[in-house]
């Protein structure tokens, strides 16, 4: 993702080799980790509303390159996901 | 000594003295085994969302104590040996945070 970005800028920065009209002129894809910001709620086994939104319907934990959760926080979470599926919570 | 997190699941169609039998019998368990409680939360009836030993329901009881290895010890053989218990987790925390209960409907956070 980063690395596409990078190329478009470079392209951009040079105004006489510009690209065509029908390419999308902002190419942002990466979000910011939804688990990191200020006030994030809190990672655990009790707290199932959070973990319902990281799993799909059969059970999986959802990848962090679709929900773009931070490394440090994706390791968390499948712990705490495991942890609730021993109790039956989820 | 740490904290400790453990949770219970009794079967579903205990009455409720046995509830509250098993509950206090946890209770002074913990004391008994040089441990301290800090408190106790029961969540109620709950569905569970696979079938544990053929039980679809369960009651859930949950402690938070304080304790060293020999009530942890002492805990997980007197829980194995219940046959009124479906299924238990203990969890070892650094820090215990009392406010937040995540079963309590009152609260509806």
């Amino acid at each position: 993702m980063k690395r596409r970005n990078k190329k478009f800028q470079k392209k951009n920065v040079n105004s006489l080799n510009k690209l065509s009209l029908f390419q999308k002129n902002d190419g942002k894809f990466s979000k910011k980790c939804p688990l990191s910001i200020k006030n994030a709620p809190i990672i655990d086994y009790k707290n199932i509303g959070l973990l319902r939104k990281y799993i799909t319907d059969n059970g999986k934990i959802i990848s962090s390159k679709i929900s773009s959760v931070s490394f440090n926080k994706q390791k968390k979470l499948t712990k705490e996901i495991k942890k609730a599926k021993i109790l039956g919570l989820i | 000594m740490a904290f400790y997190e453990n949770t219970i699941i009794a079967k579903q169609d205990l009455a409720e003295k046995d509830l509250k039998s098993l509950r206090e019998k946890y209770d002074t368990l913990i004391k008994n085994s040089s441990g301290k409680v800090i408190k106790i939360e029961e969540w109620g009836l709950l569905n569970l969302a696979n079938k544990i030993k053929n039980y679809k329901k369960g009651f859930y009881i949950h402690f938070k104590f304080e304790g060293n290895n020999k009530t942890l010890d002492e805990i997980e053989k007197k829980i194995q040996l219940d046959n009124s218990i479906i299924r238990f987790l203990t969890v070892k925390y650094k820090k215990l945070d009392i406010k937040n209960e995540y079963f309590n409907k009152e609260k509806t956070k």
